[in-house]
């Protein structure tokens, strides 16, 4: 995404001073119900300015309820919500005036064009209205969607207008991004970019709360994660702790048969895959540089090696493991 | 590139630093020009809206026609050519209630979809989380479905003129009455409005829009009706100024009756008690306004607005207070009758209406605030927020 380029005359510098000290989101114990829903019940989260966090939880756990609330859209019945230093709930218009956010399933006004549609937001931001023409000019530009600036919002595909809905939340320069799902119909270029706009949105200094169920798209993405279980935070971690611990990588040989009678001696327990290849638990990368080291050291034809899976999709499914 | 970490997000100037905080209550031109303007792109870049509007034009044309053929062919038929019935103010009643009508019909469908139509669609939430205040959105919507409805209005505006240049109406009477017009359709507006913030479904919002305009327009004229018999007095003691029981001039014409005041029980309909249900009347509002001299006689008003007028007025006086029944075998009056004279009340009745109306509308407005006011408490049954 560097095809975006820099906006003219902007410094991007005179925003650092504001995020430092309070700025982040920071959520505690707080609970919400719909009715006998308990749709959110109990989540705790930190997330740190400069860093993308990522919420993670199977449909139904309460993320987007969760993003409701941390946008300003409901209130929590119990617990307390901070987002740049300020609470959306009795400070809702300034937390407003500082968060982005980008719903999971969310309509466009079908008449307009793209462009009309963030010169809308930025006009609903307060901006003046050149600025907001600029503003609108540079987003189309950065979700590579100035092709279609002029075609009405509703002939866009999903993707598209995911990337719209991106842009639409970056309008207002917010502090806090809240991003619920925003890679769902993403194609993968379009995935690629996102990862790269968040990250450096996160460098810029602001906060970054991504909600996904698609573990393996957030691997790159996040630095911490918060896992979220029926409404309850079930565990928070960074991703590079996650990324150490262990787990399952995925061993395999251009002929199985040497691969497994060395891992039988060598003593390493291990499952065989239909393919041929192996399965085994090693915690951290140094172990699999050594074992790595060690097999092609016995003349074993090592064709790859890698983790079986992300390392959050692990240390998600060891949660479930533990809850069962 | 010397900022390689630029992602093209810089800081708007207007956004950081201290934003002055503003509660829902709030309204800033800017703000309700975004909504507005947003609203009205939203609706006049559908084809339907114009197709509507050129039926709208059609119609009205032809009903104006239609009425002024027939009521050029009543006056030409003998008998008929009273020069106190001009053609105007009868062609106007007719194109006026018309319009009223079809306008009724058209503005909860121009707002009654205004907010629920949005938050199913998912476009509700993101506005509510900008920088617009409440009031903002619903005042932009309000003005937006407004405006639309004063397209039809505007779109009649020749056929009304039409009328007026038929002869017989000053152009007060149609300034006034395309201003109450107007603000009867944004009353409308607003109270679909305030239905739509509070239902789920848009027909949910559309129905009982549809129900109050009924309420107000029919429903009110029926219960006048048949509350009349709750009003009925049977035996209301009325003093009456009436012939002495010695004078038998009611069988044969025997001179001058000599006259008293006696108490005679009778039945009286007390109108006065319920005249403020027709009051209420988007019709009566617009025909008791229409401005065009209220003739003493009922007879003497020939168009359906000035009768309207004349019958409103009438049962908010009610009853008079003496009776004088002091005649002749002839039916003449007999000397100095001692009885007031009934000086019906012809103060306007439209105030009244147009202030209920008004009351209903700011309701409306106030209840679709309330309601958008974030973050919410309470969601309504089955509504996501987005
Ligand atoms: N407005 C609502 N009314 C009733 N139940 C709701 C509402 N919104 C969400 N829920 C319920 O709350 C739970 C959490 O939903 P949600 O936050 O959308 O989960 P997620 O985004 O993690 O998939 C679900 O069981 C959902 O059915
Ligand atoms: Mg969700």
């Amino acid at each position: 995404m560097t095809s975006a380029g820099a906006p003219p005359g902007d410094s991007g510098d005179d925003r650092s001073g504001t995020v430092t000290g309070h700025g982040g989101i920071v959520v505690t114990d707080v609970h919400r119900a719909f009715g006998e829903v308990r749709a959110v019940d109990g989540v705790d989260l930190v997330a740190r300015p400069g860093a993308v966090t990522a919420l993670v939880g199977p449909n139904g756990s309460g993320k987007t309820t969760l993003l409701l609330v941390l946008a300003g859209l409901l209130v929590p019945d119990t617990g307390s919500v901070r987002i740049a230093g300020y609470d959306p709930v009795t400070e809702n218009y300034a937390a407003r005036a500082r968060t982005g956010w980008m719903p999971d399933t969310f309509g466009t006004w079908d008449s307009l064009t793209s462009r009309e549609v963030l010169t809308t937001v930025a006009a609903a931001y307060r901006l003046p209205r050149e600025l907001g023409v600029q503003r609108a000019a540079e987003l189309l530009e950065l979700v590579h969607l100035t092709e279609y600036a002029d075609t009405p919002a509703h002939v866009l595909s999903r993707g598209q207008k995911q990337r719209l809905g991106l842009a639409r939340a970056l309008v207002h320069d917010p502090d806090v991004l809240l991003l619920d799902e925003p890679a769902s119909g993403l194609d993968p270029r379009s995935r690629v970019d996102l990862r790269g706009l968040l990250r450096r949105l996160a460098a810029e200094g602001k906060t970054v709360l991504v909600s996904s169920h698609v573990l393996a798209e957030l691997d790159e993405m996040a630095d911490d994660a918060v896992f979220l279980s029926r409404g309850r935070t079930v565990a928070s971690e960074s991703v590079e702790s996650a990324s150490a611990a262990r787990r399952t990588w995925r061993v395999r040989a251009l002929d199985p048969e040497p691969l497994a009678a060395w891992l039988t001696a060598a003593g390493v327990p291990f499952t065989v895959e239909e393919d041929g290849a192996a399965l085994l638990s090693l915690d951290g990368d140094p172990s699999a540089a050594a074992l790595l080291r060690d097999a092609v050291g016995a003349g074993v034809p090592i064709a790859s090696i890698a983790p079986s899976s992300g390392a959050l999709e692990q240390a998600y499914l060891a949660l479930e493991e533990e809850r069962r | 590139m010397s900022t390689d970490t630029q992602t093209g997000t810089g800081a708007p100037a207007a956004v950081p630093g201290e934003i002055a905080p503003r509660g829902d209550w709030a309204l800033s031109w800017n703000g309700v020009r975004t909504v507005a303007t947003l609203e009205l792109r939203q609706r006049l870049r559908s084809t339907r809206w114009k197709i509507a509007l050129v039926v709208w034009f059609v119609v009205v044309g032809g009903i104006t026609l239609l009425t002024t053929g027939a009521v050029g062919l009543l006056s030409d038929s003998p008998g008929m050519d009273d020069p106190r019935t001009p053609l105007g103010p009868l062609v106007f009643g007719i194109v006026v209630f018309f319009v009223l009508f079809l306008g009724l019909l058209v503005a909860p469908t121009l707002s009654a979809s205004a907010i629920n139509g949005d938050r199913n669609a998912g476009t509700l939430a993101t506005l509510q989380v900008t920088l617009l205040t409440a009031a903002e959105i619903v005042v932009g919507k309000l003005l937006a479905a407004w405006a639309a409805a004063l397209a039809f209005l505007v779109a009649s505006i020749p056929f009304i003129a039409f009328a007026l240049v038929l002869g017989g109406l000053s152009v007060v009477a149609l300034l006034s009455t395309l201003g109450l017009l107007a603000i009867m359709l944004g009353v409308v507006c607003a109270v679909g409005l305030g239905f739509s913030a509070l239902t789920t479904k848009t027909s949910g919002s559309a129905v009982l829009t549809y129900l109050v305009v009924g309420g107000l327009s029919i429903v009110s004229v029926v219960l006048f009706g048949l509350t009349t018999p709750l009003v009925t007095v049977r035996d209301e003691p009325v003093r009456v100024w009436a012939p002495a029981d010695t004078y038998d001039g009611l069988v044969e014409p025997t001179g001058s009756p000599q006259c008293e005041w006696r108490t005679e029980e009778q039945w009286v309909v007390h109108t006065e008690r319920t005249w403020w249900l027709l009051a209420v009347n988007p019709f009566v509002v617009v025909a008791d306004a229409a401005g065009s001299p209220v003739d003493d006689e009922f007879m003497g008003a020939a168009d359906p607005l000035s009768g309207i007028r004349w019958a409103v007025r009438e049962a908010r006086s009610g009853p008079a207070d003496e009776v004088d029944y002091c005649f002749d075998w002839y039916g003449n009056p007999v000397g100095d009758s001692p009885v007031a004279e009934r000086v019906p009340d012809s103060s306007p009745v439209w105030p009244w209406g147009l202030g209920v109306n008004l009351l209903l509308g700011i309701g409306g407005v106030l209840v679709a605030v309330r309601r958008l006011r974030i973050p919410h408490r309470k969601l309504p049954r089955g509504t996501r927020v987005a």
